[in-house]
């Protein structure tokens, strides 16, 4: 469990399949058991089909997204192929997937403590349990981001590499995980709606789009506004790049 | 402290050793395998190896972007399916090798500005690696752009997908022949740099001159002439099966008072 939570990253030199499997078995079964908790208050069975479907998400998302990782991992210099590419992200969901499996326990108290999603308190129990899952989902995934980027800076030659390749790999990963998590919606069964493994029509529409609407609707419809604030996060990432990469350019001894 | 045993670098108590392993040269006969790992790993070493001054090479290159933009435009085509299916991947790789047909000469002349002392044939090779590179990063963006073809109906949504793809893949494209041009003696970034320009403009008009892409149409391509901003500008509210003519007939239809077939109280 050591080896899993804190990768060296001698075992990024020549991953095996077998080695793979080890990590996305871990992963799968870190966050099939959290999943399964997640889905349990709106009904137990809404718990299995989550226990399916987030498991699901990150295997789609690293199968959607593998050539585009591995390409990226070559061309950003960080000495990473297809097959160590699939490795390293493998171990930063087995982090994230094994802190989540190990709260299951108290999730699982949690959705048998909070009211029924038929009781006069639904709404505010499914907020508050909304609030609860994205809090421990956040945690789990900052805490596997920070331990990929370590172990990246560990296996490439310089830091501003590594931190290229975490952010490249981090963007694809999160906008395409974004679209295959509203694909596979619901996850956490809203109280009204009936439970289902998949909404109907699930292709349909897309997260991004749904995000657009809401920051336009927030925005008093002043589309021009939220372009703006969008184009100026942009350029701000952008500019902490190229700091980054001037700061970092020297290779280390 | 451990270290791999084939890892040259001394060990530092501070900074742990990179364990990335060195690349092993190109073949003096590259395969296509050995062409694929070259552009992405080792331009530098592929733009000094011999085998940019054959022919064969720039054809293998020119097969790679053509093979990866055909899936690529396969994949966009999935957004309206129908004739599309065949006829974006059809425009798209034709209008690649278009641009890089009508981009050479300007390459050449900007590249020697930069000082480059590289034959004609190799420049031909390195537009060709750089274009096979472009065609890759396309290759690898695809799937996930395929998922959201069957998700939206926006034209604007799928177009800055597209648009936004085809612009990170031609970053790192224009950084491979950056690498590899300075190999060949280029050392002033000025004059490449406004060749990129000239080259991004010419594929972004490209995406309007070969019209309909991601939309449908009646015919395969229009006469129409039209700057590629103005364009994007008019499609960029649109959705598949609903265009501004079929808006306005709708507008028409609803609102009696705008329809002179509606007769007025």
């Amino acid at each position: 469990m050591h080896g899993i939570l804190s990768p060296s990253a001698s075992s990024l030199t020549a991953p095996s399949g077998r080695e793979i499997a080890r990590v996305a078995l871990i992963a799968a079964v870190g966050f099939g058991l959290y999943g399964l908790t997640v889905g349990w208050w709106r009904s137990p069975v809404m718990g299995a089909y989550v226990a399916v479907k987030m498991p699901l998400l990150i295997a789609l998302t690293l199968a959607f997204n593998g050539l585009l990782n591995g390409l990226l991992g070559m061309l950003l210099g960080s000495g990473l192929g297809f097959r160590q590419s699939l490795h390293a992200l493998l171990s930063a969901f087995a982090i994230s997937g094994v802190i989540l499996g190990s709260v299951a326990p108290v999730t699982f108290f949690l959705a048998v403590n909070v009211p029924a999603p038929d009781s006069p308190q639904a709404a505010s129990a499914h907020s508050g349990y909304l609030l609860a899952h994205v809090l421990l989902i956040g945690l789990a995934g900052v805490t596997g981001v920070v331990r990929l980027g370590k172990l990246l800076e560990s296996y490439c030659s310089t830091k501003a590499v590594a931190r290229m390749t975490l952010a490249a790999w981090l963007a694809g990963n999160a906008f395409l995980g974004m679209q295959f998590s509203w694909i596979l919606r619901p996850f956490f069964g809203t109280p009204k709606l009936e439970v289902a493994f998949l909404r109907d029509e699930p292709m349909q529409g897309s997260f991004v789009e749904a995000v657009w609407g809401s920051l336009v609707r927030v925005g008093g419809g002043l589309e021009p506004v939220v372009y703006f604030f969008i184009t100026g996060a942009v350029a701000l990432v952008a500019f902490i790049f190229i700091q980054n990469q001037k700061t970092n350019k020297k290779p280390r001894p | 402290m451990n270290q791999e045993p084939n890892n040259p670098i001394p060990a530092n108590p501070a900074t742990p050793p990179p364990l990335a392993p060195p690349p092993e040269p190109i073949p003096d006969k590259p395969g296509m395998r050995d062409l694929f790992e070259a552009l992405l790993r080792r331009p530098a070493e592929l733009a000094r190896h011999s085998a940019c001054d054959e022919g064969s090479t720039m054809l293998r290159f020119a097969l790679i972007a053509v093979v990866s933009i055909l899936v690529y435009g396969f994949v966009l085509g999935t957004f309206a399916y129908g004739k599309q299916l065949w006829a974006a991947p059809l425009k798209l790789g034709g209008g690649l090798l278009f641009a890089g047909l009508i981009c050479f000469p300007s390459f050449y002349i900007f590249s020697s500005l930069a000082g480059s002392r590289a034959s004609a044939s190799k420049m031909a090779a390195l537009l060709g690696g750089m274009l096979a590179l472009a065609g890759l990063l396309l290759l690898g963006f695809a799937p996930a752009l395929w998922i959201f073809a069957q998700g939206t109906a926006s034209f604007g949504f799928m177009g800055c997908l597209a648009i936004a793809s085809w612009l990170i893949a031609l970053l790192f494209a224009f950084k491979f022949l950056r690498t590899a041009m300075g190999e060949t003696g280029a050392s002033q970034k000025a004059p490449l740099v406004v060749w990129y320009v000239i080259f991004l403009l010419v594929t972004l008009q490209l995406s309007t001159s070969l019209r309909p892409i991601l939309g449908t149409s009646d015919k395969l391509l229009t006469t129409e002439k039209k700057f590629f901003l103005q364009h994007w500008g008019e499609t960029m509210g649109e959705t598949l099966g609903e265009t501004k003519e079929a808006k306005k007939e709708a507008e028409l239809s609803s609102d009696p008072t705008q329809n002179p077939f509606v007769p007025q109280r």
